[in-house]
C-alpha cells in the first residue's frame, strides 16, 4: 500500500491516474470517473443489486466468457486457414504440433458452449426479477439481439474445423433456411454461397465468425452496458401492496 | 436544515456555505464545511438494501471472484475434455443421425413433428420477436412474483418446454431420429 501511494504521488503517477487521493467517498467516485476501464461501471449501486442473489453475476460472467473467446480465438487464427484443403489439417496440426494448441482449442470450445448457457441463464434471471420493466424495456430488447448474436457466433464457428460433425450440423442448420416462403432458395444460396455447404460457405462463415459478428457484438454490448450503467440508480421499486 | 437557509437568505450569502481553501479533516474524512463534524454518509450503520454503495470496491470484488471462478471452470474443462474432432468433412457420407448443435436441438426436434415452415421459420422468428416484445406486452409494474403470476407462468412454461425439447433432441434421439435412451446409446454431440 505504501509503495502504491508513492507511485500515485509521483509525477508520472499523477499524470497516469489523474485522480485525487482516495480520502473521501467523493474522491473514490472521482477516481472511478477518471478511469477508462472502471467507467463501464456505475459509480454507485443499490446494495441489493450487487448481491449474488440479484443477478447471479451472469451478465458479468457472459462478458468474461466473451473475453476468453476473443483471447483464445485470436491464438487459433494464427494457425488456421479457412479453405476446405487446409482447415481440417490445420486443426490436426494445432492439436499435435502447436504449443498449447489443443488446450487453447479446448478453451475456445468450452467457453463457447458456456457462453450460450450463461447468456440464456442471464436472460432468465433478468426475467424472473422483473428487470426488463420500465425504464429498462429497451435494454432487454438489446439483450435479445445479443442472444441472437451469441447463437450466430457459435453456429458460424461450428463449421470451421471442417470435420463431419461441423459439416453436417451446418447442413442441417442452414437447411431450415430453404423453407423461408418464396425466397427460401435465394436465402440458402446467400448463406452458403452455393447450392450446398462448400468452400464459399467456409469463407463466409469464417469472415462472419472472426470479423463481422464479434465487431457487431462488441458495439451492441457496449450499448447494453452503457444503458445498464445509466439505468442503474433509476427507480424500479413500485409500491407493492 | 435547508428550510432555514431558504427562508432567511440566499444560500450563497450564508456563512455555512463559504468554502475554506483547506478542507477540514474529521475522523479521517474531508468535510467541506457544510455539515459540521459528521461524515456525509450518515451515522446509521444499518445495512439497508436500497442504500447506494460504491461499486468500487464492493461490486468489483464480487465480479473479480465470479470471473476467477468461471476461468477456473474453463481451465478444468479444457484440461479434462478435448474438443471433438471427427473425420474430415465428406459431402457424400451423411452421418445418421444428423445432429444440429445442441442449442438448436429443440428446433430440430420440432422439425420432426411439424412442417418445416412452422418448425424452422415461424417458431424461431416468433420466439425472437416474442422475447423482444415481452417488456411491451407485460405492462404490469409489480416486481414480486406473487403479483406477476401470468407472466411467470407463461415464461416458465416456455422455458420448460424449450429445455425438454433441447434435451430430447440432444440426448434422446438416435439413427433416423428414432428414440434412444442416452444411458444405453449416446448420440449427443458437443
Ligand atoms: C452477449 C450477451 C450478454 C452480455 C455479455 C450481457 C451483459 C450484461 C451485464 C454485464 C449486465 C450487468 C448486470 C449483470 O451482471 O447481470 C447486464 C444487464 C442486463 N441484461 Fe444483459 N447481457 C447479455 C445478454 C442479455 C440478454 C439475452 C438479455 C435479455 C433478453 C439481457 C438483458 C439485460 C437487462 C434487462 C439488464 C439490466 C438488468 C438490471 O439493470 O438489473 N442481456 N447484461
Amino acid at each position: 500500500m505504501k509503495v502504491m501511494d508513492r507511485v500515485r504521488h509521483s509525477m508520472m503517477g499523477r499524470s497516469f491516474f489523474r485522480a485525487p487521493d482516495r480520502v473521501t467517498t467523493r474522491d473514490v467516485a472521482a477516481g472511478h470517473w477518471a478511469n477508462f476501464f472502471l467507467h463501464i461501471y456505475p459509480v454507485k449501486m443499490r446494495r441489493k443489486e450487487i448481491s449474488f442473489r440479484y443477478s447471479w453475476y451472469l451478465g458479468a460472467i457472459s462478458t468474461v466468457l466473451f473475453g476468453s473467446l476473443v483471447a483464445s480465438g485470436v491464438y487459433l487464427m494464427f494457425f488456421y486457414v479457412p479453405s476446405p484443403a487446409n482447415a481440417y489439417g490445420d486443426i490436426i496440426n494445432l492439436e499435435t504440433q502447436v504449443a498449447f494448441g489443443q488446450y487453447i482449442r479446448n478453451v475456445h470450445r468450452w467457453s463457447a458452449h458456456l457462453m450460450v448457457l450463461a447468456v440464456s441463464f442471464h436472460m432468465a434471471r433478468v426475467f424472473y426479477r422483473g428487470a426488463y420493466k420500465s425504464p429498462r424495456e429497451f435494454n432487454w430488447v438489446i439483450g435479445v439481439v445479443l442472444l441472437l448474436l451469441t447463437l450466430l457466433l457459435s453456429f458460424t464457428g461450428y463449421l470451421l474445423p471442417w470435420d463431419q460433425l461441423a459439416y453436417w450440423a451446418v447442413t442441417v442448420g442452414t437447411g431450415m433456411a430453404t423453407y423461408v416462403p418464396f425466397i427460401g432458395d435465394r436465402v440458402s444460396e446467400i448463406l452458403l454461397g452455393g447450392p450446398a455447404v462448400g468452400a464459399s460457405t467456409l469463407i463466409r462463415f469464417y469472415v462472419l465468425h472472426v470479423a463481422l459478428l464479434p465487431a457487431v457484438l462488441v458495439v451492441v454490448l457496449a450499448v447494453h452496458l452503457w444503458r445498464w450503467r445509466k439505468d442503474s440508480m433509476l427507480d424500479m421499486e413500485r409500491s407493492e401492496p | 436544515m435547508s428550510d432555514q437557509t431558504e427562508n432567511e437568505e440566499s444560500p450563497l450569502a450564508g456563512e455555512a456555505y463559504t468554502l475554506t481553501s483547506e478542507p477540514k479533516l474529521i475522523d479521517g474524512r474531508r468535510v467541506l464545511g457544510v455539515v459540521p463534524g459528521k461524515p456525509s454518509t450518515g451515522e446509521s450503520k444499518d445495512l439497508i438494501d436500497e442504500d447506494a454503495v460504491m461499486v468500487w470496491p464492493h461490486l468489483l470484488v464480487r465480479h473479480a471472484v465470479a470471473a476467477l471462478a468461471v476461468m477456473l471452470l474453463v481451465l478444468l474443462l479444457a484440461l479434462l475434455f478435448d474438443a471433438p474432432l471427427r473425420e474430415i468433412a465428406n459431402p457424400n457420407l451423411t452421418p445418421n443421425p444428423e445432429k444440429a448443435p445442441w442449442y438448436f436441438a429443440a428446433l430440430q426436434e420440432l422439425l420432426a413433428h411439424f412442417h418445416p415452415l412452422v418448425a424452422g421459420i415461424l417458431v424461431p422468428t416468433g420466439i425472437l420477436f416474442g422475447l423482444a416484445a415481452l417488456p411491451y406486452l407485460d405492462r404490469n409494474a409489480y416486481l414480486k412474483p406473487r403479483h406477476r403470476k401470468v407472466a411467470i407462468t407463461a415464461f416458465t412454461a416456455f422455458l420448460g418446454i424449450w429445455i425438454i425439447l433441447t434435451l430430447v433432441g440432444f440426448a434422446f434421439r438416435g439413427p433416423n431420429w428414432g428414440w434412444v435412451w442416452p444411458w444405453n446409446e449416446w448420440y449427443g454431440e458437443l
